[in-house]
């Protein structure tokens, strides 16, 4: 038994590894060529660095079908996304919607707001790790101003019904958040026929951009308040940060150069199509649940949550036989150091969830393969898995 | 302070010290103006501290990660069985002990681990760092920071019956990686907690350290020592190896080529608080593949070891270690980080 040399990496959940080549070239010509301050200076160089801005966020409302090119808004990642819209949008006394499937970047913004009186919170309870509509029906209230929900979950992989959830958040009249980290670039969003005022995401996960680059879509109905203010390269002499989109939102030099990578990485995905990657994701771990299916169940794991291949995402977590010999940490960390192969074990940011599904505090094993994972990956994963099963005793 | 206010000369308690002609009043003097740090306040940093404080430096500050447990008293001088009822950190309890050895010494007792991003803080208004401590990855730190500041420090080290020392100043001297280039990666070196450790033989390699210190601190140069000592005190060896020709000959990557790999922060343990109950994984940056039968040997004779292809478990005093074959661990059994350094330092060893 050897660690191969290039592990095989099963962790594009949490960040996309490796790059389609498109990217790297991007990356790689931005930097030598155009690495200006986007807009803040009148030159050639600062032109095409601020063209380069301004054509990926043409892209992106291409992409999702938004309402206008200057209402994507680049942020740090997705967290920094989730926070500007949260914290932009609520008022004292608001009363939020959101469940137990979602990611700290969500949860813990909400908790504080919660915890300090100035909103009261409704946390919805998943089953197998799905919601229903209708459940967002019932905890709407006159004061519901937010429902902030996932899309596809971080730990689970499952796909919630954000078209329905969308309609009854409309007609309710308040605002809807997703939380797109899992699904942006691989779960067809269409902003024009499923009514979603504040849509986040990173850059760095399906979308094939390089960390450091996130995006929030802020749709006509949603008015945020800046907290981050500061230089917008143009319109210098007004006292305050302007109001209109995308500079009321982005004080500071944008990331020019991960945008440019991110950019190429979203052309990459439309080339491909935004399911051929999901169903090349869902094949990989069709073979995983078969395994646990036919034989892992025997050695005592299980899949967490409920396996529909057509409402999920690339990303699995296997609850393991027991915490004793097989803490997920202790799999993860044999996974990497016996066999060569990166997945991610824990509690993925996201505790209520595992609390939910009997996964906290240790966590679960999440692999989460990517379009340039194999069968061979999944078989070589597999095989160690076996291994461990028969040899960690 | 209560001596000082009785009319006495101060200089007064240290009068048997003042009589050796070699380090005279003006010697004394000097110590009295002196500030050291010791890093790490086990057996060595015990006696050390002793020493310094009796003698007259007049500021000592004492860095110590760890609390006072029993199987401590048989070497640790300053402490007692009350220390480990109360359970007190090393660092506190000796400096409590030392204060009413000697008011006239400004005491100062640091809880913490030391590490790359304090050691500047701890070291560099210190006219000279001892080694108190139990792992090679502290005294390369220490090596760094001494080198990087021009600042002097003096090695110890004792495992078993057997001690090495030396002075190293830095630009005058080889420093530690001109002598030691490398240490054997984590795992594959005896530590007290394996091989054991004899009181002696702690006491006089700290002693050897703090003479030196004094010399050091009075000024007196010409009578440091310039070799690397090695003491057995078991089998009756005593050892002196010339290393003074090494300064300037290797290509130390340290005081020749001015990397300091550890205080950057490059070399060293990583550590991480980890999902789940109680458990912190250390893991090895310079990570080499283990000998997981070596080290279950050396584990086997202190608690249960169990082994197979993949990791070697290892259950001791309340704690349960997973060990991976490139050296990383999971230590279970606390949440503190610094508790799990000390922990994957005495019984893996780094």
């Amino acid at each position: 038994m050897s660690t191969t040399a290039v592990p095989i990496y099963l962790d594009n959940a949490a960040t996309s590894f490796p790059k389609p080549e498109p990217v790297y070239l991007a990356l790689d010509q931005f930097a030598r060529t155009s690495l200006a301050n986007p807009g803040r200076s009148g030159h050639r160089m600062a032109k095409e660095a601020e063209r380069t801005i301004e054509l990926a966020r043409s892209a992106l409302n291409r992409f999702f079908q938004g309402e206008s090119a200057n209402r994507w808004i680049f942020t740090l990642n997705c967290t920094d996304a989730l926070n500007i819209a949260i914290k932009g949008s609520i008022q004292p006394g608001d009363h939020v919607i959101t469940s137990d499937l979602e990611h700290n970047s969500v949860s813990r913004p909400l908790r504080r707001l919660e915890k300090d009186g100035v909103i009261t919170l409704t946390r919805l309870e998943s089953s197998e790790g799905y919601l229903d509509a209708d459940q967002v029906r019932l905890a709407l209230t006159p004061q519901t101003r937010l429902v902030a929900l996932t899309h596809a979950v971080n730990v689970l992989g499952t796909v919630q019904p954000i078209e329905a959830i969308a309609a009854i958040v409309r007609e309710a009249g308040a605002l809807l958040l997703v939380d797109a980290a899992q699904s942006a670039g691989v779960v067809p969003i269409n902003l024009k026929s499923t009514p979603i005022d504040l849509l986040a995401f990173p850059g760095h996960k399906a979308l094939y951009g390089p960390t450091g680059t996130g995006v929030l879509y802020v749709g006509r109905r949603a008015k945020l308040r800046p907290w981050r203010e500061g230089g917008t390269g143009g319109d210098s002499k007004s006292v305050l940060q302007p109001e209109e989109l995308p500079f009321a939102l982005e004080g500071g030099t944008p990331n020019a150069l991960g945008i440019a990578g991110l950019a190429a990485g979203i052309e990459w995905v439309t080339r491909q199509g935004v399911e051929q990657n999901r169903l090349h994701e869902v094949a990989l771990l069709q073979r995983v649940v078969d395994w646990v299916e036919a034989e892992g169940s025997g050695y005592g794991w299980n899949v967490a949550g409920r396996w529909d291949a057509a409402s999920h995402v690339g990303a699995l977590s296997l609850i393991t036989p027991n915490l004793d010999d097989f803490h997920p940490q202790v799999i993860s960390d044999i996974l990497d150091t016996s066999f060569g192969i990166a997945v991610r074990s824990g509690l993925h940011c996201s505790p209520y969830i595992h609390q939910r599904i009997g996964s906290f505090p240790d966590g679960t094993v999440r692999l989460s393969p990517g379009p340039f994972n194999t069968e061979a990956h999944i078989d070589a994963f597999l095989e160690a898995l076996q291994a461990i099963s028969v040899g960690i005793l | 302070m209560a001596f000082a206010d009785d009319g006495r000369d101060p200089l007064e308690r240290y009068s048997r010290q003042m009589r050796f002609p070699p380090l005279g009043e003006d010697g004394q003097r000097k110590l009295a103006t002196s500030r050291v740090t010791i890093c790490g306040c086990g057996a060595l940093g015990t006696v050390l501290a002793n020493h310094l404080v009796r003698a007259g430096v007049g500021h000592v500050r004492i860095v110590d990660r760890d609390f006072i447990e029993t199987h401590n008293l048989q070497r640790q001088i300053l402490f007692d069985e009350t220390d480990v009822a109360e359970n007190l950190p090393k660092a506190e309890a000796a400096a409590r002990k030392l204060r009413l050895i000697n008011s006239q010494v400004q005491i100062e007792a640091v809880v913490t681990d030391i590490d790359h991003a304090n050691i500047l803080d701890l070291v560099s208004d210190a006219d000279l760092i001892l080694d108190g401590t139990d792992n090679f990855e502290t005294r390369y730190l220490i090596n760094d920071a001494a080198v990087k500041l021009g600042k002097p420090w003096i090695f110890g080290g004792v495992i078993g019956s057997e001690g090495q020392s030396m002075t190293i100043r830095p630009g005058i001297t080889p420093c530690l990686r001109c002598v030691i280039e490398s240490s054997p990666p984590p795992g594959m070196t005896p530590t007290c907690e394996t091989a054991g450790v004899l009181g002696p033989a702690v006491s006089v390699i700290a002693s050897f350290e703090a003479v030196e210190a004094i010399k050091l601190l009075a000024g007196k140069l010409d009578a440091l020592n310039t070799e690397l000592i090695m003491v057995d005190i078991w089998n009756w060896s005593f050892r002196r190896l010339k290393i003074a020709g090494l300064k300037g000959k290797v290509d130390c990557p340290t005081c020749v080529r001015g990397e300091f790999s550890w205080l950057e922060g490059e070399f060293g343990t990583h550590t991480t608080t980890l999902c789940g109950r109680n458990a912190v994984q250390v893991a090895v940056r310079r990570g080499e593949p283990l000998n997981f039968g070596e080290l279950a040997g050396r584990l086997r004779a202190l608690g249960e070891v169990k082994q197979n292809a993949f990791m070697l478990k290892f259950s001791t005093e309340g704690y349960e270690f997973t060990i991976f074959p490139d050296g990383r661990a999971i230590i279970k059994g606390t949440n503190d980080i610094a508790r799990a350094r000390s922990l994957y330092a005495q019984f893996v060893g780094n």
